[in-house]
């Protein structure tokens, strides 16, 4: 063989390394506005703006047509998780991200800790725009501190429950309005050989969405640093919650988003799905057979009389640290996820529900869906929208928490301990995370 | 081993098999087996792609209600019209991203990596042996460890997003140089080299006319590994490019799976997309198997 | 030898020439893209990351071996490495031992069409591995699989089978692959040696075993060694994996634990895992070799 002295290899690569110690880190900090300033370009500008939003060029063309002079170009990826945010990552520490890009709420904390946001607030009208949006969405863009706007909201998941009118009603099952009657209702849907819901090992956002609901939340931070509580008060309620049905076999467990877990819908195994306004269309097209039988109500409480919602995904457009063109690309991000006409062309490709307040009245949304037995489907997820608890607050390494978490799930959902013990373990992991990355962590 | 076995190689690897070993009558029993055998096997490595076939030819509903073996109402024109009008044909511009970088990728990675393999079997130079091993240890590393700093470096010339990003990382093939080293000394004879010299050839143009010509069957061996390695590979363009029209098939396929929740009716496009996207290598491989059946053989040997 | 004519350049300096004309371009374009990404890693592994308050920005310092100390404490780390392993120890034996069986039987006179067989086992090599997880992400499927039957009595997607899963679709693209440099290493070996113990009366297996099998060594040492380095570096399969079932956590594989280090984004710690991943293939790789060699060694 010739490979025999492959042992020298190690030593070259060494040695190698150490002689190029001196590459440097790559640049960081470019000037921008920093909240104090922000002043429109000279003479015509060109924007990047990178996003996974099927269709979203449709929307740009508008904005390139009324404005020649800033002309936006799309670039698009798979999406945040799949890819896109550590693209984001690299390239924000290569000193050439784009000017604009799509961020979820959840990983907003994220970008900031790392330093990868421009503080828009100074920008003509954007303080201003903070009328125009749903509560909740404008309080996960400046994360509460004054006279800074670090991106503007685009769309949101409010949640509510979708379920099989035609089989409650033939069942003779009342529709549940609280998490009590939902089990109870569980129980019953067992005995006619089907499973109320399904419980998603890999959905941490929608369990979040969940806790999010009950009046939980999982981080906080001050000035001192960020307190992790994912195991104690709602958190822990709605764990052992889940838990329960999980035990009695009251929920099926197929992975979610796969050909069985369609299925299981389309063949009527599965009766609700307590999930965002975008699962609309996902029930839709998994379920086709099931057309005309599906009803939308508010998500079950836990308290009876009460109206709490929770969100589940919704996305915002920021512009990155070191964009050369603050001010025109704050433009952009307001323009695109407030014009009317962008919202619907968005709305058409991609599905997406608006995080403005007017949204919510386009005429698209104005009518009854015929999947839907014809039921004006999202006057409930308006309503649901007002419903959110403005104070949520995500962490600051969301992908690492919900990986590590839905670990543990999957584990739980084999025969492994209890969904309790999973978010301890995910919270352990996340402190360790966090502390891996000098992010300060109180205890 | 020597030249001869190396030479052997590609004479023998055009005679029927059948032929070989004397072709003695063994028993029925022994035959039966081992046309069993090969029939098991070739039903294992035979129906995924089968199933695939299959599954392109059908409507969104006969997919998971019917026979998955077998056709249902044959929707695969359908599918592909659906394909090909998807945001402006671009999977079409996908495919010949793919057919170029890998096409001219491994051409050139061919063409340095034998350059390379023929110096070092021919030449000796002091450090041969280290430059060699550290060629080598090449393929030791793991693909998440030089995305980034690949990254870094493109940045750093204002690459990234760019053709370059994707095809000058594709020209290293580690691999490539080990065997046309390897075939080098086997099949190129030094009396080969020194005539040439003698004929006042110089030393490049000995390689290109006489050691290439001998070299062949490993060089399109090469091709086919590095052809199939850049095909394959979508870890690195996920990491360079942003333009959805530079992206090769593979990422584009990545990032349509990904959309598969947003958007269901795409799953149907990321099927019949797979199956494109693996014609163009069996067509390619069925083209050449006469040169890389031969070039392959050198690989084992010393 | 040497007999250099007047007036042309000595041999030396033409062999200095060529060699630099034969050499440069793949030296150039390996330092660019192999030694310097590595060293920049290496380099990136050895600083640590200083930060004030809730967003204070991060500041890069040097932190000597602080991120290696971290990567040995890792337990997942090292469980990902502990899968990876046991996944060789099973899956590398098995695939290069039906490459060998394949093979033999290609090169015996007992199979006819050996031409389309031996396309028919390699056809799979032209499938991407995200391509080819995905097909069989379906056939394994309870619902959905040609073989529902078999899959739902069986769950291939569970946390206790999913590993042997992957191990079926990285086998089912790789053996043909394999058995093709086997088969190849087979038809090198001269026909005489054949004739002499025919002429003692040894059959196939006989001659399979006691002839083909030991000159062949050298073939499956290769991609025995091959077969290593691909599973410490397994990432595309179980990546689409967990698209189908959730028992591929993010740190399944050493590569899997690294991807999800960095999108932290915990840049340095995902460089040292890097580096002791490669270092691991090394010295794995390389007692291999050493083991084969001995045994082998006449």
């Amino acid at each position: 063989m010739a490979i025999s002295s492959v042992a020298r290899v190690g030593a070259m690569a060494a040695l190698t390394a150490l002689a190029l110690t001196a590459c440097s880190t790559g640049g960081t900090d470019a000037p921008g506005a920093s909240g104090g300033d922000c002043a429109p370009s000279d003479g015509p500008v060109t924007l990047t703006f990178t996003s996974w939003l099927p269709g979203v060029e449709e929307a740009v063309a508008i904005w390139n047509e009324e404005n020649p002079d800033i002309q936006v170009e799309v670039q698009t990826g798979p999406n945040g998780n799949g890819g896109t945010y550590q693209n984001f990552f690299n390239q924000l520490e290569a000193g050439n991200a784009p000017d604009l890009g799509q961020i979820e709420f959840d990983a907003m904390p994220n970008f900031r800790v790392q330093d990868g946001l421009e503080n828009i607030a100074a920008c003509e009208g954007i303080l201003e725009a903070e009328s125009q949006f749903v509560d909740w969405t404008w309080s996960q863009v400046t994360f509460g501190e004054e006279d800074a706007v670090y991106a503007i909201p685009q769309d949101t998941g409010p949640m509510a429950m979708f379920y099989r009118a035609d089989l409650f009603e033939a069942a003779g099952i009342a529709v549940p309005t609280t998490w009590e009657e939902y089990e109870a209702a569980a129980r019953q849907i067992r005995e006619e050989g089907g499973y109320i819901n399904n419980f998603s090992q890999s959905d941490i956002n929608a369990f979040a969405g969940l806790v999010w609901q009950a009046g939980g939340e999982w981080f906080s931070n001050d000035a001192d640093g960020w307190t992790v509580d994912m195991t104690v008060g709602e958190s822990a309620q709605v764990a052992e919650y889940w838990q329960r049905m999980i035990e009695d076999d009251l929920v099926a467990k197929y992975p979610p988003w796969t050909d069985e877990w369609n299925a299981a819908y389309n063949s009527g195994e599965l009766w609700t799905w307590v999930s965002a306004v975008w699962g609309a269309n996902t029930i839709a097209s998994g379920a086709p057979d099931t057309a005309g039988n599906w009803a939308v109500a508010p998500m079950p409480q836990w308290e009876a009389g009460a109206s709490a919602a929770g969100n589940w995904g919704g996305s915002t457009t920021a512009v990155l640290k070191g964009s050369d063109h603050p001010y025109e690309a704050a433009q952009f991000a307001l323009w695109l996820n407030t014009d009317a006409d962008a919202l619907t062309a968005m709305n058409r490709t991609a599905n997406i529900y608006p995080a403005t307040i007017e949204g919510a009245d386009l005429p698209v949304f104005d009518e009854g869906v015929e999947f839907y037995g014809g039921q004006k489907i999202y006057e409930v997820f308006a309503e649901a929208g007002d419903n959110v608890d403005p104070d949520f607050t995500w962490g600051p390494t969301m992908t690492q928490v919900y990986n590590d978490v839905a670990d543990g799930f999957s584990g739980v959902l084999a025969g492994n301990g209890t969904l309790l013990d999973a978010l301890a373990a995910g919270q352990e992991s996340t402190i360790a995370a966090l502390e891996a990355a000098s992010i300060p962590v109180k205890e | 081993m020597t030249a001869t076995t190396a030479s052997r190689a590609s004479r023998t690897a055009r005679r029927p098999a059948p032929a070989r070993n004397g072709g003695i009558r063994e028993s029925a029993v022994s035959r039966t087996i081992a046309m069993a055998v090969m029939v098991v096997a070739t039903l294992y490595f035979l129906t995924p792609i089968w199933w695939l076939l299959v599954a392109s030819t059908k409507t969104r509903a006969d997919f998971t209600t019917t026979a998955p073996l077998w056709f249902a109402d044959f929707a695969l024109f359908d599918n592909l019209a659906a394909l090909f009008d998807y945001r402006n044909a671009v999977f079409l511009r996908w495919l010949a991203n793919s057919a170029l970088y890998a096409g001219v990728g491994a051409l050139f990675a061919t063409l340095i990596a034998a350059m390379a393999g023929y110096a070092i079997a021919k030449y000796s130079f002091r450090g041969r042996e280290t430059l060699f091993n550290v060629i080598l240890g090449g393929v030791l590393v793991p693909a998440t460890a030089l995305a980034l700093p690949l990254f870094l470096l493109f940045s750093q010339i204002g690459a990234t997003n760019t053709i370059w990003a994707v095809f000058l990382p594709s020209l290293v093939s580690p691999f490539g140089v080990y065997l046309s080293r390897i075939y080098a000394a086997a099949s190129v004879p030094d009396e080969i080299i020194e005539a040439a010299r003698i004929d006042g050839a110089g030393e490049v143009r000995t390689f290109f006319t006489v050691a290439t010509r001998m070299m062949a069957p490993a060089l399109v061996t090469i091709f086919l590994f590095q052809f199939v390695a850049i095909w394959n590979n979508f870890f690195l363009p996920l990491i360079m490019l942003r333009d959805e029209s530079l992206f090769p098939v593979t990422l584009g396929l990545y990032v349509w799976n990904t959309q598969v929740s947003q958007i269901p009716d795409i799953r149907a496009l990321v099927i019949i997309g797979s199956l494109l996207s693996i014609i163009p290598l069996i067509i390619t491989f069925l083209g050449l198997q006469r040169f890389w059946q031969s070039g392959l053989a050198s690989g084992g040997l010393k | 030898m040497a007999r250099d004519t007047a007036g042309r350049p000595s041999r030396a300096v033409r062999h200095r020439a060529a060699l630099a004309v034969f050499l440069v371009p793949f030296g150039a374009l390996f330092t660019l893209f192999y030694v310097i990404p590595i060293g920049y890693a290496v380099y990136q592994s050895l600083l640590t990351v200083e930060r004030e308050g809730t967003f204070g920005p991060a500041v890069q310092v040097f932190g000597g071996l602080t991120q290696y100390i971290a990567v040995f404490q890792n337990e997942l780390f090292w469980n990902s490495i502990g899968r990876v392993l046991l996944f060789g120890v099973v899956q590398v034996p098995i695939m290069l031992g039906l490459a060998l069986i394949l093979a033999l039987l290609l090169d015996s006179p007992l199979v006819r069409g050996s031409r389309f067989f031996r396309l028919a086992f390699f056809a799979p090599y032209a499938v991407p591995s995200v391509i080819a997880a995905i097909m069989w992400g379906f056939l394994y499927s309870p619902n959905l699989s040609p073989f529902t039957g078999v899959t739902q009595a069986v769950d291939f997607l569970s946390a206790d089978a999913v590993l042997w899963s992957i191990a079926n679709v990285v086998t089912w693209v790789y053996v043909g692959y394999n058995m093709l440099i086997i088969y190849s290493a087979l038809l090198a070996i001269p026909q005489e040696l054949y004739e002499a113990a025919r002429l003692d009366g040894a059959g196939q297996l006989r001659i399979a075993l006691s002839i083909k099998i030991p000159l062949v060594v050298p073939a499956l040492v290769l991609t025995g060694i091959f077969s290593i380095i691909g599973t410490l570096q397994l990432l595309a399969e179980p990546q689409v994996f967990q698209s189908f079932t959730s028992a591929v956590t993010s740190t399944f594989t050493p590569n899997l634990t690294i991807y999800s280090t960095a999108s932290v984004p915990n840049i340095s710690l995902a460089a040292a895992m890097s580096v002791v991943l490669a270092l691991a293939t090394f010295v794995l790789s390389f007692t291999v070799l050493k083991l084969t060699q001995r045994r082998t060694a006449r």
